[in-house]
C-alpha cells in the first residue's frame, strides 16, 4: 500500500463516512461514561476513580 | 465546472446530501414528532401477532430464538473483527486482505440477515418494554449505520480495486470506525438485556 495515491470519489466518501460514524459513536460512549460518573457521585458522593490520596 | 465535480464525486455528494438530510431533520424534530406513533406498532407486534404471543406464552422456543440471535450476533462480530484486524494488518498477514474482505462479506450478508430475523422475534415479545428504553434505539441506529457503511461505504470501495491502491489511512480508518460501530452495537444490545 503506498501513502501517495490521488483520493478518488469512493476514498473521500469512505473518509467522511468514517470520520462522522467514529465521532458519533465517540461522544456517544463519552456521554455515557460522564452520565455513569455522575450516577456515582450522586449515589455515593465524590467518586475517586484512581484512589487520588489528594481528594478527600 | 459544476458538472465535472457533480460527476466525479457522486458518492461523496450523496454521502453530505444524507448527512445534511438528517441535520434538517433533527432541526425541525421530525424523530421527536414521528416517536409517539411508533407506539401502537410495537404494541400491535407485541399483543397481537404470532411473534409475540409466541414470545411471551413459550419460554423455551424464546430462549432457543434468543441463542440463536445471540451465536449470529458472536458471528456477526468474528467476522468484522476477521475482517477489519486484517485491513489493520494485525492479523492473518500472510493472507491477501481482498480474500478475506471478499470471503468474509459472503458470510456477513447471511448471518446479518440471521441476525435481524432472530432480534425481530427476541424483540416482539418485549416490545412494549423496548420501545421506552433508550438504549434499544441506540443499538437500532448503529445497526443501521453499520450495515449502511458496510454494504454502501466499505465494501464498495474495497472490492472496486486492489487494497494496494487504496490510500492506507483510509483503510485504517473504515476498519476502526467498522470495529467501533459493531462493538456499539453488541454493547447496546447486551445493556438491553441487562435493563
Amino acid at each position: 500500500m503506498s501513502d501517495g495515491k490521488k483520493i478518488g470519489d469512493k476514498e473521500l466518501a469512505a473518509i467522511s463516512v468514517s470520520v462522522i460514524i467514529f465521532g458519533g459513536a465517540i461522544f456517544h460512549w463519552v456521554a455515557e461514561m460522564i452520565s455513569t460518573v455522575e450516577l456515582l457521585e450522586l449515589a455515593y458522593g465524590t467518586v475517586k476513580l484512581f484512589n487520588n490520596p489528594l481528594v478527600f | 465546472m459544476f458538472n465535472t465535480i457533480l460527476s466525479e464525486y457522486k458518492a461523496t455528494l450523496s454521502v453530505f446530501f444524507v448527512l445534511l438530510v438528517i441535520v434538517v431533520l433533527e432541526l425541525l424534530q421530525v424523530r421527536a414528532a414521528i416517536y409517539p406513533s411508533l407506539l401502537p406498532a410495537f404494541e400491535w407486534l407485541k399483543n397481537s401477532t404470532p411473534l409475540g404471543y409466541i414470545g411471551t406464552t413459550y419460554g423455551s422456543i424464546y430462549a432457543t430464538v434468543q441463542a440463536m440471535h445471540l451465536l449470529t450476533m458472536g458471528t456477526l462480530g468474528g467476522l468484522v473483527l476477521a475482517t477489519d484486524l486484517r485491513l489493520l494488518g494485525v492479523m492473518f498477514r500472510t493472507t491477501p486482505s481482498e480474500v478475506i474482505s471478499n470471503g468474509t462479506h459472503k458470510a456477513f450478508k447471511v448471518t446479518l440477515i440471521a441476525a435481524v430475523l432472530t432480534g425481530i422475534f427476541c424483540a416482539a415479545g418485549v416490545a412494549d418494554k423496548v420501545y421506552y428504553m433508550p438504549v434499544f434505539w441506540v443499538k437500532m441506529l448503529a445497526l443501521a449505520a453499520g450495515a449502511a457503511f458496510v454494504f454502501l461505504i466499505k465494501q464498495p470501495l474495497l472490492s472496486s480495486k486492489p487494497h494496494s491502491e487504496i490510500n492506507p489511512w483510509i483503510i485504517r480508518g473504515m476498519a476502526v470506525t467498522s470495529i467501533l460501530v459493531w462493538f456499539t452495537v453488541a454493547a447496546s444490545g447486551r445493556w438491553i438485556g441487562f435493563s
